[in-house]
């Protein structure tokens, strides 16, 4: 796992065959950080001046940009993505754990086709299921409701959800299991109160990992949200750019804050930030 | 008992009554998320609702693509929204076969003032057998414009009355250092259809377009096609290597910040020109015909829009008040000094709430002969795509003439082959 | 059977039960509802469907679009190896090697910045690096003297789908070698010692240990990257408008969406979704196979 361990490593001076990687490095430091540097610096400009003083800092910086870019409806796809995004980090633990719980505990001979139902999901790309998911949520009347992110979200996390907490749940010893069950506790009592309570740390990169995809999903909330009022903000920024045309102050400050969360939970908790995305690649 | 009490209870009733009374929700859908409309038509209900504090309005939008694809879709679901508003012609024929649009007609007959308010001719684009279906708001119609300073600058008196004459323009400007004398946001693939529109409507015969952009007939075989597309290369040629990266709203500020020359643009753009620059002075010309052209002169590309009230409403007399509240006169003169759009309402276009260019727009309008539909709307989305996106290849030189018309006609064959069995 | 036994027999399913109905309901079911799809012929608004066989797989495979789209994700697959993958492979060995540790968390931080950022802002973005005129990449061209490279870089066919696959690259180059890091960090530290006592260079030492003692993470993000390449969606969807100019930088995601929802074909769209399922199939039993073999 990836950890911020200091290596013991003896100090060499920056030789002098290092100075040419060094020179890639910082090239390719300035090609990532110039654009963001100017995002942030263009969403306190005119939009007159980021059009002609493209290099220039804002002559006065332009506040009313954010209190713009609020007002004019960020707000509202800000709390929307945050309506959908807790509602499916909930969703997804809970069920995805007690499924874990119900794939590592027991032993009963068709859990094993369960298991291969639910890493056969892994594979699957959610596109294939885009024209009969519209049809069905618009026949269940879900489609334009928080519910026609949600439930796609959740289910589409489910698989690695479920095989991440189950591969923890697996290390957990038998013998904290048996004693639990010798105090009387029901498999749900020990689900609920022992292997809950000791899972937070996997718990946590599901949540990232989760809070990562519903934050940041595009194709299924354009195509399953009709109204303004529902919007998410990846969604919401195409309708904020539509809607803004040629007023580019405000449509930069609003990308900022669409941004701004996930990117300063990830400089303060760098470390659970990193675990939680590696993990879905690495699988546990 | 003190007044103070007296007053404190008989305020409490009259709040709770208030409360108790019975509210009507009416739906309301329309595609300007974008100012100024937005404000616009934010104003509008809560001036309603003010009005009128038993009918609360929701109101919705999305921008111009999503609109046409939403509408569709609720139009087809039973989340039909109560008063929304459409494009006219095809588009507005196509949401009336759902069978879930309401007739107008006992509206406009029991409220004759109403019904004489509009201009009549934009009325024609929303009737269908017989019936009218819709109410025009705003009327549109597309025209070049062209820059008047540079135009003197250059030394151009004449203005351009054939197709070979706008070419000459075209030349004149370039050897006068105007790179590029005109341009489009050919990123925007609707741009192209509206030039489209023009020309095939001047350089073909009314039975050729009558029978293609008809779904069942439509098979886009008259040599004539070709030449339209290779007059619109040619016009291409002088936006030079950036149109295709560039939106309409693009070019407009170009033109706005007086840096192009020539532009075609809809009438109802002229306030948003004048909004981002008051003192450009510029006038207009039409797409000037073809001499081997077959089409009828005179005409000119465009449509009205409006709103219609569904069917399926639960409080038809909410809704009704609703639409003749839109078209008062009093808000008809108000969203032409907001907007700057010309509007289908008599009167509303007046020399205090206007523009000069604004009053020109009412003119050619009423001048023109006739309407041609836009091209997007005139034919089946999967033939406009074939063309738009055609027509984007040929400007980046990926696809020759043939291959585009080739793409064409397989669309119109599938479009026919589903047209004739439904 | 007593209760004890109903209970041991159904206490799992209670367990299971939420995850198998969601799956079932909201996955496998679409996922074979799409089948059945792509042999009909409907819109997306009204509930009739025409029955009409093979129709929408010979139209298919007439269909140039599609050849057109499958080139552009074959594309964007061979950039994002080279340059996620192999790149963002040496980014990692560079940043862990320890004549940088000390400015290697500072990089390793902006790096994987843009990974955190989401893809719709990313693109508008882009949008305004690349306008053709006041745009960033074409001023900043200029402003070194290389006036003769600026270009319409989403305005030409030729360049508009590289412009898009560059967006890509410079979000996710970070992701992967952040992957990098995490598996060059379980390498053993005695294997780097044991190098250096017998004099091997750093690049010779990259190739002996850190190359194959990551073999099995190189697999893993080259799959990733891959599976991702089949995906792209939002970058021409939201740059290009659609895959412009032309029908030029389209996917197969975006050509799907278009048909279904732009050209109201649902039942052809539903076609390309097989297309789409067949080939993350192939991608996803080369992904189990890689992970059975890393097992061992």
């Amino acid at each position: 796992m990836y950890g911020v361990k200091p290596r013991n490593h003896r100090r060499d001076a920056l030789s002098l065959s290092q100075v040419p990687i060094l020179i890639i490095l910082l090239v390719y430091f300035a090609i990532i950080a110039y654009p963001l540097f100017w995002i942030l610096m263009s969403s306190l400009k005119t939009t007159e001046d980021i059009s002609v003083n493209i290099w220039a800092l804002p002559k006065v910086p332009q506040w009313h940009n954010y209190t713009d870019a609020w007002r004019f409806g960020i707000s509202g796809y800000f709390i929307n993505s945050i309506i959908v995004t807790v509602s499916t980090i909930f969703a997804v633990l809970v069920i995805a754990s007690l499924g874990a719980y119900g794939l590592s505990r027991f032993k009963v001979s068709w859990l094993k086709y369960v298991l291969i139902f639910v890493m056969g999901g892994m594979m699957l790309n959610p596109q294939v299921c885009l024209i009969p998911l519209y049809k069905l949520l618009t026949a269940l009347k879900l489609r334009n409701t928080y519910w026609a992110l949600i439930i796609p979200y959740t289910t589409f996390r489910l698989p690695l959800n479920i095989l991440l907490i189950r591969t923890f749940f697996l290390s957990i010893p038998k013998e904290i299991e048996e004693s639990a069950k010798l105090d009387g506790c029901t498999n749900l009592q020990t689900y609920a109160r022992i292997f809950v309570p000791m899972s937070t740390p996997i718990m946590i990169t599901g949540a990232i990992l989760t809070a990562y995809y519903a934050w940041n999903e595009f194709m299924f909330a354009i195509i399953f949200i009709d109204s303004n009022k529902y919007r998410t903000i990846p969604a919401g920024l195409m309708a904020f750019r539509d809607a803004l045309q040629i007023n580019w102050g405000p449509l930069i400050a609003g990308m900022v804050i669409a941004s701004l969360p996930l990117v300063l939970f990830f400089l303060f908790a760098q470390k659970q930030f990193i675990r939680g995305m590696t993990a879905g690649s690495v699988k546990g | 008992m003190s007044k103070r009490v007296v007053l404190l209870i008989s305020g409490l009733l009259l709040v709770t009554s208030l409360m108790s009374a019975q509210q009507v929700t009416l739906r309301f859908f329309h595609r300007w998320p974008q100012e100024p409309r937005k404000s616009y038509y934010d104003a509008l209900v809560a001036e309603f609702e003010k009005q009128n504090p038993d009918i609360k309005i929701v109101m919705d939008s999305v921008v111009n693509d999503s609109y046409k694809e939403k509408i569709r879709v609720l139009v087809s679901s039973d989340d039909i929204p109560d008063v929304f508003c459409s494009w006219s012609d095809s588009f507005a024929y196509n949401l009336v076969k759902s069978g879930r649009i309401k007739p107008l007609n006992d509206m406009l007959a029991k409220d004759k003032a109403f019904a004489d308010s509009f201009i009549q001719s934009q009325i024609k684009s929303f009737t269908f057998d017989g019936k009218i279906y819709g109410l025009p708001q705003t009327m549109d119609g597309k025209v070049f414009i062209y820059n008047r300073e540079i135009f003197n600058k250059a030394g151009i008196t004449k203005l351009p009355s054939n197709y070979d004459e706008l070419i000459e323009l075209f030349e004149a400007l370039q050897k006068k250092g105007y790179k590029t004398p005109i341009l489009e946001g050919l990123q925007d693939p609707w741009t192209i259809s509206h030039y489209l529109g023009s020309m095939f409507q001047l350089y073909l015969p009314a039975s050729v377009t009558q029978k293609d952009y008809a779904e069942a007939t439509g098979a886009f075989t008259d040599a004539g096609y070709k030449v339209v597309l290779e007059r619109f290369k040619q016009i291409v040629k002088y936006m030079g290597p950036n149109a295709t990266s560039m939106t309409h709203t693009d070019v407009r500020n170009l033109f706005a910040a007086g840096k192009l020359p020539v532009m075609y643009v809809q009438l109802a753009e002229f306030g948003l020109i004048r909004q981002s620059n008051p003192n450009l002075k510029y006038g207009y010309f039409g797409f000037p015909p073809f001499k081997d052209g077959k089409g009828e002169v005179g005409y000119i590309e465009g449509a009205p829009e409006g709103f219609m009230m569904s069917s399926t409403c639960k409080n038809p007399a909410a809704a009704e008040k609703f639409l003749k509240f839109i078209f008062s006169l009093q808000n008809a003169q108000k969203f032409v000094k907001d907007i700057g759009a010309p509007v289908a309402i008599k009167g509303a276009v007046t020399k205090e709430n206007s523009f000069p260019e604004l009053l020109d727009a009412v003119e050619i309008l009423n001048e023109a002969k006739g309407m041609v539909p836009w091209f997007d709307n005139a034919v089946n989305i999967k033939v406009a795509d074939a063309f738009m996106r055609g027509c984007q290849a040929l400007a980046t030189n990926d696809k020759t003439i043939d291959q585009v018309m080739a793409d064409v006609q397989t669309a119109a064959k599938i479009v026919a082959s589903e047209a004739k069995k439904k | 059977m007593t209760k004890r036994q109903l209970r041991t027999t159904f206490e799992p399913v209670l367990f299971v039960l939420p995850s198998v109905l969601l799956l079932g309901v909201f996955m496998y079911y679409p996922l074979v509802q799409n089948f059945v799809y792509s042999f009909f012929r409907f819109s997306a608004f009204s509930s009739s469907k025409v029955f009409i066989g093979f129709q929408n797989y010979t139209h298919l495979l007439k269909d140039d679009i599609v050849i057109t789209a499958l080139r552009n994700n074959l594309r964007y697959a061979i950039v994002s190896v080279i340059f996620q993958v192999c790149f963002g492979l040496v980014l990692a060995a560079i940043l862990e090697d320890r004549a940088f540790r000390r400015v290697s968390p500072l990089f390793r931080t902006m790096f994987f910045i843009p990974v955190t950022i989401s893809i719709s802002v990313i693109c508008l973005l882009f949008g305004f690096i690349y306008r053709p005129m006041d745009g960033l990449l074409n001023q900043f061209l200029s402003l070194i003297g290389l006036d003769v490279l600026t270009r319409p870089w989403l305005g030409s066919a030729k360049t508009a789908i590289w412009a898009t696959i560059a967006v890509s690259q410079w979000q996710s180059i970070g992701y992967v070698m952040m992957l990098f890091i995490v598996a060059i960090q379980k390498i053993p530290e005695e294997l780097y010692e044991a190098a250096e006592i017998d004099g091997a260079t750093k690049i010779r030492r990259f190739f002996a240990i850190t190359l194959p003692q990551v073999k099995e993470m190189f697999f893993v993000t080259t799959l990733i990257t891959v599976t991702g390449s089949v995906m792209v969606f939002n970058e021409p969807y939201i740059l290009t408008q659609g895959g412009g100019p032309g029908t030029s930088s389209i996917t197969i995601a975006v050509h799907m969406y278009q048909s279904g929802f732009f050209k109201d074909m649902m039942g052809y769209a539903s076609t390309l979704a097989v297309v789409i399922f067949l080939i993350s199939i192939i991608l996803g039993i080369l992904q189990l196979a890689v992970f059975k073999s890393g097992e061992d």
